[in-house]
């Protein structure tokens, strides 16, 4: 009663099969993310809070938890919908939070705050920082990111989705982002 | 330990009956749906990041995120999985029940497995209920905000928007016909906890469906289908998706000798894994995006 139409379609399922029982696609890849495989499989928790970030807080506030905070924290810190774009909620995990920004319905850009207690390292690379946002460190990552750690601890993040969005638009919205709040938290 | 999240990306099929199926319908949301596949892969089309060090930093970052059970990555990913085998084997049984429909001397079949349009509807709805459990699980919201899934559903794009056109079509308007939506709700409003407990989708994802018992699970499950009604009668109309439309783009990868289209809805239910495979995907993305921003 049903048969596939087009016989190749067999010979392909089957060449894939034998292309992945080869291992032939997946071990280049393996190699390359083995590594971290490894690490964050066995001993430290690799999402697991660290200290290092914990004596820079600010000098007038108690000592923040070396928790990350909720991601629902920073909500209200995201800047609003404006200019013909719309702002739509993506995650919000322990420690991050992100809206994705659309036009014309589609999306431009990502919108994103991490607590860094988890991951040290997003923190450490804003040394090489030799600019500042509203008075916050500021970096490009790669060619489609730049982001700002709010005092010492918090990463804004805005990542470009398409290339009409560009680097000027990515630090004018991170200016619009509510730092003095972040750094309340 | 479970298979690191890179191997399973890597591992998606690049053709076969499942690529096949969500290509045919690519008609129900043209474009929408691209065959991303391969870790490294994922990561350029998702981020459109070209620097190597920064995809190795983001890959990296994805990894240790999927490795930490508490993120809920792993969780919804086993859902996905669960989903997709309980489906295939509620194929097996549909079909078997058609075999004693058609064959007297099968008729006891009836006693052991459901008849096919209750079979059906259940399925349907435990994979919405899967759907918006997974979708919580990756987003970070908790697992019975239905209201936050259907806000979400507007907003749906790529693989997520193809695996809920793909149930819709092939496992709501195809078997069940254009007022699927009346026949599953009054299928679920009259559903026992014992019928629903002999179903091998939802015995799958059992535990992960809100409630404390089968009979709050079968209360979520019955609000999960009322909530998202709307959208699905939308999605039809807005489409002018028709099984006659549906069955006729499949036709052209698939030979249907006849209007049974219940057997064409079994036979793709065993041959195809499209939740799971749309499912990885969806979850690659969202990992993907996370890493990129915390990096």
């Amino acid at each position: 009663m049903l048969r596939l139409k087009s016989p190749n379609l067999l010979a392909f399922v089957f060449l894939s099969l034998v292309l992945l029982g080869g291992g032939c696609y997946s071990n280049e890849s393996n190699s390359r993310w083995a590594n971290a495989q490894r690490e964050s499989t066995q001993g430290v928790n690799p999402t697991a809070t660290s200290e290092s970030t914990q004596s820079q807080t600010a000098s007038n506030r108690p000592p923040r938890s070396n928790k990350p905070l909720a991601g629902g924290e920073f909500n209200k810190f995201f800047p609003a919908a404006s200019d013909g774009y719309t702002r739509v909620a993506s995650q919000e995990k322990e420690g991050f939070a992100e809206y994705k920004l659309k036009k014309d319905g589609k999306d431009v850009a990502m919108l994103a705050v991490t607590d860094t207690v988890t991951n040290p390292e997003a923190a450490a690379k804003f040394r090489e920082s030799t600019r500042q946002i509203n008075g916050y460190p500021a970096i490009d990552q790669g060619s489609t990111a730049t982001a700002v750690l709010v005092d010492n601890r918090f990463q804004v993040k805005v990542l470009s989705r398409n290339p009409s969005f560009t680097k000027e638009d990515r630090e004018a919205w991170l200016q619009k982002f509510n730092f003095a709040g972040i750094a309340g938290l | 330990m479970s298979k690191p999240i890179y191997e399973i990306v890597d591992e998606l099929p690049t053709s076969g009956m499942t690529v096949t199926l969500l290509k045919s319908l690519d008609f129900v949301v043209p474009g929408q749906w691209q065959n991303i596949t391969g870790f490294d892969n994922t990561i350029r089309v998702v981020t459109g990041e070209t620097d190597e060090q920064m995809i190795q930093q983001i890959g990296e970052r994805a990894i240790q995120l999927y490795n930490d059970k508490s993120q809920g990555y792993q969780t919804a990913l086993w859902i996905y999985d669960a989903v997709g085998k309980g489906s295939g084997a509620l194929g097996a049984a549909a079909l078997a029940n058609k075999f004693g429909e058609n064959f007297s001397f099968l008729s006891f079949l009836n006693r052991l497995t459901p008849k096919a349009d209750t079979a059906q509807a259940i399925d349907l709805s435990v994979k919405l209920v899967a759907e918006i459990v997974a979708y919580c699980k990756i987003n970070g919201i908790p697992g019975d905000s239905i209201g936050e899934f259907v806000s979400a559903l507007a907003d749906y794009s790529g693989e997520s928007l193809m695996r809920m056109a793909t149930l819709v079509s092939v496992d709501a308007l195809l078997p069940l016909g254009p007022d699927f939506i009346e026949k599953v709700g009054s299928t679920i409003g009259g559903l026992t906890t014992d019928e629903l407990q002999k179903n091998q989708t939802f015995d799958q994802i059992n535990n992960e469906i809100p409630g404390g018992d089968t009979s709050s699970k079968l209360g979520f499950i019955g609000e999960s289908f009322r909530s998202v009604s709307n959208w699905m009668g939308s999605f039809v109309s807005s489409r002018n998706l028709t099984q006659e439309s549906v069955a006729s783009n499949l036709k052209k990868y698939i030979d249907i000798t006849d209007n049974k289209l219940d057997y064409v809805s079994a036979f793709l239910d065993m041959t195809t894994n499209y939740y799971e495979h749309t499912g990885v995907q969806t979850l690659a993305r969202r990992l993907t995006e996370r890493a990129a921003a915390e990096i």
